[in-house]
C-alpha cells in the first residue's frame, strides 16, 4: 500500500528535476541572504552604530547574528510557505486533483509534499551563508551555522499542523491569495528577530511566547554567542519548541480530519 | 460478468456564491446530480453521454473520490467511494480535463515518473512502465518524451494524460472527455486504444458529448441530462426504443426550395441541410419497408422539377435522433 514515504520521494524527485531544469533558481537561492542582510545593514547604519546595536541586542558579533537570524526567522516559517504554496501552485496548474488521487489521506499529501522544500530551502540558504560565517569566525562559525540549521528544522515542526490547516482553508474558501504574505511578517514582528522582545507592547510579548519562531531566535542567539553558562537556556528554548510541537499539532489533528472532508464536500479539487 | 462501478442514486449540490457587491455574496444552491444510477462491468466501455453542464464531470469526480456526494452510494472495485476511498483510488486510473494537469518545467517522462511515485511505483519497475507507456501512446514517435510539458501540443497533452491514468495498470479507468480537441486521426487512435483496454478486461467509463464517438466505441451508454440519467442501454437498443423509422438523405444540386417544399406532400416532414463539403441535401424518415417506393417517387418528382440527384443514403437513426426525441431539444448547433 502507498504511504508517506512514497509522497516524500516523489516530491524530492520533482524538486530535483525542477532545479535541474531551472539552474537560475539555484543561483538566486544562494544570493538572496546577502542581498537581504546588505539592505538591513544599510538601513541600520543610518540609524546608529554597530556597537550600539550589538549592545542592545546582546550578541557578540552583530554581523553574523543579523545574517543568521534573518535566515533563521524566514526559514523556520518557511514550512507554512511551502505547504500553502504547494496547494495554491498545484491548483493553478491543475495538478492538484491528480496528486490527491494518490491512495493516501489528503493531509498526508499536504504535509509530506511541503516538507522536502521546507527543509531544502534553509539547507541551501545555510550553505549560502557558510562562507560568510567562516570568514568571520573560522571553523567554529561553520559549526554554529550547522547547529542553527538543526534548530531551524526543529522550529518547523510546531508549524506543520497549522500549515495544513491554513492550506485546507485556502482550498475550501477558494482563495487564491497566499495569506502567508500577511501572517509571516506578523510572526517575524513578534518573534524578536530584529530587536529585543522587551521593546514590544505587553500584549505582543505574550503572543510571542506562543510563537515557535521566538524560541528558534532565542536558541540562535545563544548558539551564535556560544557562552557555556547559557547552555541551560538553550535547553529551555529547545524544550519550549518541543512543547509547542506537541500542543499545536495535537490541536491541529482533530481539525485536519474535518477539513479533509469539507474539502471533498465543497468540490475544491 | 462482474460489476466494476456501481452508482446508486447519487445526489450532489454545489453551493455557489454569486458576487453581488464588493464583499457581499449571494448564496445559491446548484443541483448538479439529481439521482444518478448506473453500473459498469469489467470488459466494457461505458459512455456517459450528455450536453455541457449535465453532470458528467461531477459524476466522475464522485466515483474517483475527489468529491463527496450529498446522497446515494457508489462502489468502485467493490469498495465504497466514501468510506474506503484510498482503496478505490488504488484501483482506478483517471483523466479529468486533458489540456492541463502536469508540471510545465518538467518533461513528459519526468512528469509520469513523479505521478508514478505518488502511486507507489519506484525503481526499475517505474522506469520500465513509464518507458512502455511513452512508447504505447506514441509520445516517443512524436519525439515528445523528453521535451518540457510546456512545449506540448494538445494531442501530446491528451496522450500524456492517458499514460498517467495507465501508470499502475488499473482494472478500472474513468476518463472525462479523453478525445476533446483532438484531430480525427488522434481521436481514432485513442478510441482504438480504449477498445483494446476493454478487450483486456478493464472497465472503461468515458464521458463525452460527442454522439458519434459514443456510438463508435461504447458497448453501453447512459444519457445524462440536467443531473438525471434519462436512458441507459446498448446503443442499438436505445435507437430501437425511440425510433422505428428509417432515415433517408438525398444529396441534390441546384435545389429550388419552392419546389422542394412540395416534397412534404409526398413524405411528410422534410429537413434541408448542407454537409461539410458544401453539398445540399434533403433528409426525411419513413416506415421501414416503404423506403424503396418513397425514394422512387421522390426521384421522379425531382427529375420533373429539374433538380439533379447525386447520391441517396439510407441511414439508421443516429444517437442524435435518440437524444432529440428524449430531451425534446434539437441537437442542432
Ligand atoms: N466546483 C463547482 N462549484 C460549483 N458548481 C459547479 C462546480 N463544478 C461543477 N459545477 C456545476 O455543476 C453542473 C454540472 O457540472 P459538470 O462539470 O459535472 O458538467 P459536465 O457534464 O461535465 O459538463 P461539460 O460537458 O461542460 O464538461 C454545472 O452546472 C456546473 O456549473
Ligand atoms: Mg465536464
Amino acid at each position: 500500500m502507498v504511504n508517506w514515504t512514497h509522497i516524500l520521494r516523489a516530491q524530492i524527485f520533482s524538486i530535483k528535476c525542477w532545479y535541474k531544469n531551472n539552474r537560475w533558481m539555484l543561483i538566486s537561492t544562494f544570493v538572496w541572504p546577502y542581498l537581504m542582510v546588505g539592505t538591513l545593514f544599510g538601513v541600520g547604519l543610518t540609524l546608529g552604530s554597530i556597537d550600539e546595536y550589538a549592545r542592545k541586542v546582546g550578541v557578540a558579533n552583530p554581523a553574523l547574528y543579523l545574517l543568521a537570524s534573518s535566515v533563521v526567522a524566514m526559514s523556520s516559517i518557511y514550512i507554512m510557505y511551502s505547504i500553502t504554496g504547494f496547494i495554491l501552485q498545484n491548483r493553478w496548474i491543475g495538478t492538484l486533483p491528480y496528486i490527491f488521487l494518490s491512495p493516501v489521506k489528503a493531509h498526508t499529501i499536504m504535509i509530506f509534499s511541503g516538507l522536502p522544500d521546507a527543509v531544502l530551502s534553509p539547507a541551501l540558504t545555510t550553505t549560502a551563508i557558510l562562507p560568510a560565517a567562516i570568514y568571520f569566525e573560522g571553523v567554529t562559525g561553520a559549526w554554529r551555522i550547522l547547529i542553527i540549521l538543526l534548530i531551524i528544522i526543529l522550529g518547523m515542526l510546531p508549524l506543520m499542523g497549522l500549515s495544513v490547516i491554513i492550506a485546507s482553508l485556502l482550498l475550501i474558501l477558494k482563495e487564491e491569495s497566499n495569506v502567508m504574505g500577511s501572517i509571516i511578517p506578523f510572526m517575524l514582528l513578534v518573534s524578536g528577530v530584529y530587536y529585543p522582545l522587551e521593546v514590544l507592547p505587553r500584549i505582543l510579548q505574550l503572543i510571542s511566547r506562543a510563537v515557535p519562531t521566538t524560541y528558534v531566535i532565542e536558541a540562535t542567539k545563544i548558539v551564535s554567542t556560544y557562552l557555556i553558562p547559557e547552555a541551560r537556556l538553550l535547553m529551555t528554548a529547545l524544550y519550549m519548541i518541543g512543547l509547542l510541537t506537541l500542543g499545536y499539532n495535537l490541536m491541529a489533528a482533530s481539525a485536519i480530519a474535518k477539513l479533509d472532508r469539507i474539502i471533498k464536500y465543497r468540490g475544491a479539487l | 460478468m462482474s460489476i466494476a462501478i456501481e452508482a446508486d442514486n447519487l445526489v450532489k449540490s454545489y453551493i455557489t456564491r454569486l458576487k453581488s457587491g464588493f464583499l457581499r455574496r449571494k448564496k445559491r444552491v446548484l443541483e448538479a446530480l439529481k439521482g444518478v444510477s448506473f453500473t459498469v462491468n469489467y470488459g466494457e466501455i461505458f459512455g456517459l453521454l450528455g450536453p455541457n453542464g449535465a453532470g458528467k464531470t461531477t459524476t466522475i469526480k464522485i466515483l474517483a473520490t475527489l468529491l463527496l456526494p450529498d446522497g446515494g452510494r457508489a462502489r468502485v472495485a467493490g469498495y465504497d467511494v466514501v468510506n474506503e476511498a484510498e482503496k478505490v483510488r488504488d484501483s482506478i486510473g483517471v483523466t479529468l480535463t486533458v489540456e492541463k494537469g502536469f508540471f510545465w518545467k518538467l518533461t513528459g517522462r519526468e512528469n509520469l515518473k513523479y505521478f508514478g511515485m505518488l502511486r507507489g511505483l519506484s525503481g526499475s519497475r517505474l522506469d520500465e512502465r513509464v518507458d512502455y507507456l511513452l512508447e504505447m501512446l506514441e509520445l516517443k514517435r512524436l519525439g515528445a518524451s523528453d521535451r518540457f510539458y510546456e512545449e506540448y501540443s494538445l494531442g501530446m497533452k491528451a496522450r500524456l494524460c492517458l499514460a498517467r491514468a495507465l501508470l499502475t495498470d488499473p482494472p478500472i479507468l474513468m476518463l472525462d472527455e479523453p478525445t476533446l480537441g483532438l484531430d480525427p486521426p488522434s481521436a481514432r487512435e485513442i478510441r482504438n486504444l480504449l477498445t483494446s483496454l476493454a478487450d483486456e478486461g478493464k472497465a472503461v467509463l468515458v464521458t463525452t458529448h460527442n454522439m458519434f464517438e459514443a456510438e463508435l466505441i461504447c458497448d453501453r451508454i447512459a444519457i445524462i441530462d440536467d443531473g438525471r440519467i434519462i436512458a441507459t442501454g446498448r446503443v442499438e437498443d436505445l435507437k430501437r426504443r425511440v425510433s422505428n423509422r428509417i432515415a433517408v438523405k438525398i444529396f441534390v444540386s441546384n435545389p429550388n426550395f419552392g419546389d422542394l417544399a412540395r416534397l412534404e406532400g409526398i413524405v411528410g416532414k422534410v429537413g434541408f441541410g448542407v454537409d461539410d463539403t458544401g453539398r445540399a441535401y434533403i433528409r426525411f424518415t419513413c416506415e421501414p419497408g416503404s423506403e424503396d417506393r418513397v425514394i422512387a417517387d421522390i426521384i421522379k418528382f425531382l427529375g420533373e422539377t429539374n433538380i439533379r440527384v447525386f447520391r441517396v443514403d439510407v441511414e439508421e437513426p443516429t444517437l442524435e435522433d435518440v437524444f432529440i426525441s428524449l430531451t425534446g431539444r434539437t441537437g442542432e448547433s
